[in-house]
């Protein structure tokens, strides 16, 4: 018969030694939940020691179990234990702290942080060419020509860059489905379900280190060949580069031919160069996006008829010159452009008795708020790909603009002012991520050119214009103070930010929904 | 001597007539409380017309108090509003035990926080799983890590639920009880289950078992609200390929919610009108009627506490297939389901066994009636919620409820009533958290004070008992050493203690 003290062998002595190493242990014991002061008393002197405390539980368990059954987490087993007993040791055994967390460092946090710096570098600039405008200093209209210059100058690199960067994507595409053509039928439905489920995933960075300096997208793609397909999907749905649909001929036609022949998976592309004329993609995503997955549900199916209805509708593919649809699409950026052009012209004396009945510091209370938000709410981690992404902070910038523009006394002005900030805010940042995206380099460049001009011109507008200073040695003290904040900005943030890594106290276990993995979720729905 | 009978005030905002686990789990519970008997009250908020003074079977009387629904039954918390009736109610019944259900009720942790001031004991049972990460999760957590400071014993329904309140509310292990809920074996009769009388005339011999030949139709059942964490995605996307797959074999589906939409597509993509039927909402009393006509219950579910459609389906003579989440891998033995990951190629593949097995005739369904009556039922957890009643009102011994590890605060886990004890465990809830607490435990005092000297004690009538029933037989203490199990598939024989 057991005597009281046996029946005390399912407690053992909990060491309440609160000392909670958390990034030592992965799991939670039960008193990290529950501290309570220490019991010498009881324990004697196996508190204090580790070591004898768990040769302690030990004994304690291997008695218990000669004695007893052992205690089983389960409920439908009747157990001699009372309903209140806690076993030491699979309580909270499937606990788990901070599962995902990955340490930041701290040069490339810094890195990452320049694009916050770039992006309220740009905000101030244009509050500077504001007050520029606004106290008459600055010319609007050579402002506006010479940002006008700029963006001119900034779209034809760009356009350069994305049809490089197309070029060595249809390489890649290329031999992706040279390689996944000869992999098996599940396979390949896989890649397409996979890339119908994420249709709007661009091939985006995702760590910018000053050694990957340069780094496309490619390189990304061809480490997965079997994805290939996925990324050149995923590229036709994307509008705002609307002309990566001409030159991508690969894809179709072999997702549309491999099912039925696979003997030959690399002859219907020729990639290479971008004028060929198998490039018989038509820009229907709609269709090209319903025909996989209908050849997905043929494929698994077994419903030959679908099969039939999809290869039937690859010949209706006209093939489009490349060159030619090029063409064609910048002369339609140029017509947008103009068309916008007049429309702030007509918009202009509009615009300008706007907030007449409005009183000045309302104004300026009211554009600190948008430009606030502006700058917080404005996507950072948006990639190349990304086309107007944050609406709300592209608005609100656009509004301030707007009512920063009624603030001035001409038509003239108010034009180039809402021209301008079209300029900074609408299209400035999709440059810079392309920056961004193509070369560290570049992008640090970028970063510290705009750093030094916000610091001048801030420096400069600081004062009244008055003959008898030099506004260049205000602009350098603004410079050097810019600089200087900057690097306190972003070194200091990102040192408390890893500093602030140690609360980090993050618990998963069995209670958290779990997530569901699901294949092919998309099929049903499109 | 006799066994000491309590009166105990289960509160929740939770009650019929809206249905659910919580709402059955706490009839179920008075009712079986009442056989030993114990008097039990229900105090719970009003339901449309539902106000005052109710009694349902049994003479379990239900007070429905009139206070502002807000979300989902909830009411709006206020912290204080409730505590005028709540002292009337409690001294007029001669209350002792104040038992609070459901985390998200306000009610239950109003009562709890006024009891405690008032001098009665209480109990607080959790039925479900919080993560900690979202913000409502962290209020919620907070909220209640405030309420379960000063409650003197909690009840979970599953382990994995007592690891997380534990967690969530800062609580000592020792504290938390894990009493199960159970089924009401006569409500889920599998389909050729011998009735009572016939099985007392003894004629009837066991029902053989039916073998499923290749070409007979397996039918799977899923029974659940098609919400998000109810896993019906998974549903949604294995439905096509399990029927895919496997020919003979068609689904029911019973239950609403915003998902439904999806599945609805997914039959009319698939053109499986003819093998998937959807029945729509059904009352639970005729969950069993549905579930008779099927061989395999599906529960793709992505968190359960405990899962009680679970050990109603295989109370139904069904084998289960079930996601390892939460609480349900410690509900039924692995001889009745099979566990898949929540993966929808793992639950096809699971439910391709578990459809295989049933046609090789390996399992045999018409036994798990008998078993799982065995394993639960609510007089076992009534027994056993009487044990925690017993122990928190010190009618045995600490040394014996809690073990020889008796060391709480101040050597003791009884929770006594003075005030500075009570603020001293409040003010341990955090840096500005703490400093709340004891204002708002402080404020209540007060009005504890004011209601006492306003409303006097003597001038509020005694109500009459219903006539108790004479309590059980079996002692608490005995409840603990339960007889061994006597099923003969179990392995697991718990050696009977004697004392």
């Amino acid at each position: 018969m057991p005597s009281p003290t046996d029946d005390e062998t399912p407690f053992p002595a909990l060491s309440h030694s609160a000392s909670l190493s958390a990034l030592d242990r992965s799991h939670l014991s039960p008193h990290d939940a529950f501290t309570y002061p220490l019991r010498q008393a009881y324990d004697g002197d196996g508190a204090a020691d580790p070591l004898s405390h768990l040769r302690h539980l030990k004994d304690d368990r291997s008695r218990s179990r000669r004695r007893k059954r052992a205690w089983k987490k389960l409920m439908w087993v009747k157990q001699s234990y009372p309903d209140n007993y806690t076993d030491q040791a699979t309580f909270l055994e499937n606990l788990q702290r901070n599962p995902r967390l990955k340490p930041y460092d701290f040069w490339p946090l810094v890195a990452d942080s320049t694009v916050i710096l770039q992006h309220v570098c740009s905000v101030s600039l244009f509050v500077v060419c504001f007050v520029g405008i606004y106290q008459e200093r600055v010319s609007p209209v050579s402002l506006v020509g010479g940002s006008t210059f700029a963006t001119f100058l900034g779209w034809i690199l760009w356009e350069r860059w994305v049809s490089e960067e197309m070029n060595q994507e249809e390489e890649v595409s290329a031999s992706g489905i040279a390689a996944s053509a000869t992999k098996s039928e599940s396979i390949r439905r896989r890649a397409r379900a996979a890339s119908i489920r994420r249709p709007i995933i661009t091939p985006r960075i995702t760590s910018v280190t000053p050694s990957s300096s340069s780094r496309p997208s490619s390189e990304a793609a061809s480490s997965r060949p079997s994805a290939g397909n996925s990324t050149v999907n995923i590229q036709i749905q994307i509008p705002e580069s609307e002309r990566l649909r001409t030159s991508r001929p690969a894809h179709h036609s072999s997702t549309t031919t491999s099912p039925s022949s696979t003997n030959s998976p690399a002859s219907p592309t020729s990639p290479t160069s971008p004028t060929s004329p198998t490039s018989s993609t038509s820009p229907i995503s709609p269709i090209s996006l319903k025909e996989p997955s209908q050849n997905a549900t043929g494929a698994d199916g077994g419903q030959p008829l679908l099969r039939r209805a999809s290869s039937d509708v690859i010949p209706d593919f006209a093939p489009i010159p490349n060159e030619a649809n090029r063409l064609h699409q910048r002369l339609g950026t140029i017509k947008s452009a103009i068309l916008i052009y007049c429309t702030l012209l007509g918009l202009s004396p509009i615009l300008k008795s706007l907030t007449q009945s409005t009183s000045s510091d309302s104004i300026w209370a009211m554009s600190l708020w948008l430009l606030a938000i502006n700058i917080f709410f404005f996507d950072y981690s948006g990639g190349v790909g990304a086309k107007f992404p944050a609406s709300l902070s592209t608005n609100a910038a656009l509004m301030a603009s707007t009512v920063l523009a009624s603030r001035l006394p001409s038509t003239k002005q108010v034009f180039c002012l809402t021209l301008f900030s079209i300029e900074v805010f609408g299209l400035f940042p999709v440059f810079r991520r392309y920056v961004q995206h193509r070369s560290f380099r570049q992008h640090a460049i970028l970063t510290v050119l705009l750093i030094l001009g916000a610091g001048w011109g801030v420096g400069v507008v600081m004062r009244e214009p008055s003959p008898d200073y030099w506004p260049w040695k205000r602009g350098l003290g603004g410079m050097v103070v810019s600089v200087l904040i900057a690097a306190i900005a972003t070194g200091g943030c990102s040192w408390w930010l890893i500093g602030l890594q140690r609360y980090k106290n993050e618990i998963r276990g069995p209670w958290d929904p779990a997530r569901p993995i699901i294949m092919s979720r998309q099929r049903w729905e499109n | 001597m006799g066994r000491k009978t309590y009166n105990i005030a289960m509160v929740s905002d939770f009650f019929f007539p809206q249905p659910g686990g919580v709402e059955s789990h706490i009839y179920q519970l008075s009712s079986k409380l009442i056989d030993r008997g114990h008097k039990v009250i229900i105090i719970t908020h009003s339901y449309d017309d539902r106000k005052g003074v109710r009694y349902l079977n049994n003479g379990l009387k239900v007070y429905h108090v009139p206070f502002l629904v807000i979300y989902r039954a909830a009411t709006f918390p206020t912290v204080f509003s409730f505590f005028p009736i709540l002292r009337n109610i409690c001294i007029r019944e001669q209350i002792e035990i104040v038992h609070g259900h459901g985390s998200l009720s306000s009610l239950c942790h109003e009562a709890i926080l006024h009891a405690r001031t008032m001098g009665l004991r209480t109990v607080f049972t959790d039925h479900s799983l919080f993560g900690f990460a979202d913000a409502a999760s962290i209020l919620t957590n907070k909220l209640l890590k405030f309420i379960l400071s000063d409650v003197d014993h909690s009840i979970c329904v599953s382990h994995t639920c007592k690891e997380n309140t534990v967690l969530r509310a800062s609580l000592d292990p020792l504290m938390v009880s894990v009493i199960p809920n159970a089924v009401v074996g006569e409500n889920f009769r599998p389909r050729d289950y011998p009735t009572l009388s016939e099985k007392g005339e003894g004629f009837r011999a066991e029902p053989s078992p039916r073998p499923l030949g290749p070409h007979d139709v397996i039918t799977i059942v899923v029974i659940s609200r098609l919400f998000y964490n109810k896993g019906t995605d998974l549903l949604t996307a294995a439905i096509p390929r399990i029927l895919e797959n496997h020919p003979n074999t068609r689904f029911i589906i019973a239950g609403s919610g915003p998902k439904a939409i999806d599945l609805e597509q997914m039959i009319e993509t698939n053109v499986l009108q003819d093998r998937v039927e959807m029945l729509g909402p059904i009352r639970h009393e005729d969950v069993r009627d549905v579930m008779t006509r099927g061989h395999i219950y599906l529960h793709p579910s992505l968190t359960e506490a405990f899962g009680t459609v679970i050990v109603e389906a295989a109370s139904c003579g069904l084998y289960v297939v079930c996601t390892q989440v939460g609480g349900i891998p410690e509900v039924l033995p692995s001889h009745m389901t099979t566990f898949a990951k929540p993966e929808e190629d793992d639950i096809v593949a699971a439910t391709g066994k578990a459809i295989t097995a049933m046609r090789a005739g390996k399992i045999r369904t018409e036994k798990f009636h008998d078993e799982v009556k065995k394993m639960y039922s609510w007089s076992n957890v009534a027994m056993r919620t009487e044990r925690v009643y017993d122990g928190i009102c010190g009618t045995i011994s600490e040394e014996e409820f809690y073990g020889f590890d008796t060391t709480g605060y101040n050597g003791s886990r009884i929770r006594d009533f003075a005030l500075i004890d009570r603020l001293k465990r409040y003010y341990g809830c955090g840096i500005w958290a703490g400093k709340l607490f004891c204002l708002c435990v402080v404020v209540d005092y007060l009005f504890f004070l004011f209601l006492e000297w306003w409303f006097p004690r003597e001038n509020i009538d005694i109500c009459r008992d219903w006539p108790r029933k004479s309590p059980a037989k079996d002692t608490a203490q005995d409840s603990m050493k339960v007889a061994p199990n006597q099923r003969s598939t179990s392995s697991i024989r718990v050696p009977k203690l004697d004392r």
